[in-house]
């Protein structure tokens, strides 16, 4: 239906936001863990999103040019991991350092809130097509 | 729309302008559901211009078929109309600005709701006509 791709479009910008939402608070959570399945302290974790197009196959050039969005990968921050001293920890090393994880608080919280910015303008366009569509059903009555 | 007859080009040029403002919708949300998209460029309708060719051909915009084989594409009200890409301004990230693309989603919004308005107003009208005509 023609009226229900930018809808789609902008139900895809939802999805991949709140992944993204999920990812920072996964970050957030791990702000002090030092111990991880794969060894030493925890990795901050990024997404990375590309555009797909909503519909495929033979439709106007239009169409095919909606692009809604989705997460192609999750990857890791290679930044170095934080030092501090703290002999007392049993992860520090023999000169008393501890590696902490590479999460910065004050970045998570800027991405929460431009996720949740991005979120909005997606429910923005969404509420914005409702009223087309419901205007739209005047016609006729 | 049989436009000789009691329905004036007015019905032609608001059915032409939703069927456009729809679009233009859909290209608006699609560069909005893209804010996070790195290095994505944001595409748009030059919404004047393609009324004024739709308007002007007196007939949908369409492909050329020279060969009765070729296919038909759909007759919806912009068909051929194409979005292009925005020269926009690089943020460090991707080419769009989510001020103006709110901006944009409004002003469509608002093109289309008014066209929708006038079009049940000249519909009233003509109905009007009809029920005081019977009398």
């Amino acid at each position: 239906m023609d009226f229900l791709i930018p809808l789609e479009a902008s139900a895809s910008g939802l999805y991949a936001q709140r992944k993204r939402m999920d990812i920072i608070a996964s970050n957030l959570a791990n702000l002090e863990t030092t111990r991880t399945d794969k060894g030493g302290p925890y990795r901050r974790k990024m997404v990375v999103m590309r555009s797909k197009s909503m519909v495929g196959g033979f439709r106007n050039i239009l169409d095919r040019q909606v692009e809604g969005v989705q997460i192609e990968q999750i990857v890791e921050d290679k930044s170095p991991f934080k030092k501090v001293f703290n002999p007392s920890h049993p992860d520090a090393d023999k000169d008393g350092y501890l590696l902490k994880p590479n999460v910065e608080l004050i970045v998570e919280t800027t991405n929460m809130l431009m996720a949740r910015r991005a979120f909005e303008a997606n429910i923005a366009a969404i509420k914005a097509a409702r009223q087309m569509i419901i205007k739209a059903l005047e016609i006729g009555r | 729309m049989p436009d000789k007859l009691s329905f004036s080009k007015t019905f032609q040029a608001l059915e032409r302008t939703i069927g456009l403002s729809q679009k233009r919708h859909a290209v608006v949300a699609s560069n909005i559901s893209n804010i996070d998209t790195p290095g994505y460029r944001a595409k748009d309708i030059d919404f004047k211009a393609a009324l004024n060719r739709m308007l002007e051909s007196g007939q949908e915009l369409d492909l050329a078929r020279t060969n009765p084989g070729h296919i038909d594409l759909e007759r919806s009200g912009a068909a051929g109309v194409e979005a292009v890409e925005e020269k926009g301004e690089w943020n460090g990230y991707n080419w769009i600005n989510i001020d103006r693309e709110m901006t944009k989603l409004t002003q469509n919004n608002l093109i289309y709701k008014a066209s929708v308005e006038t079009l049940l107003r000249k519909m009233a009208i003509l109905r009007e006509v009809i029920k005081e005509g019977g009398r």
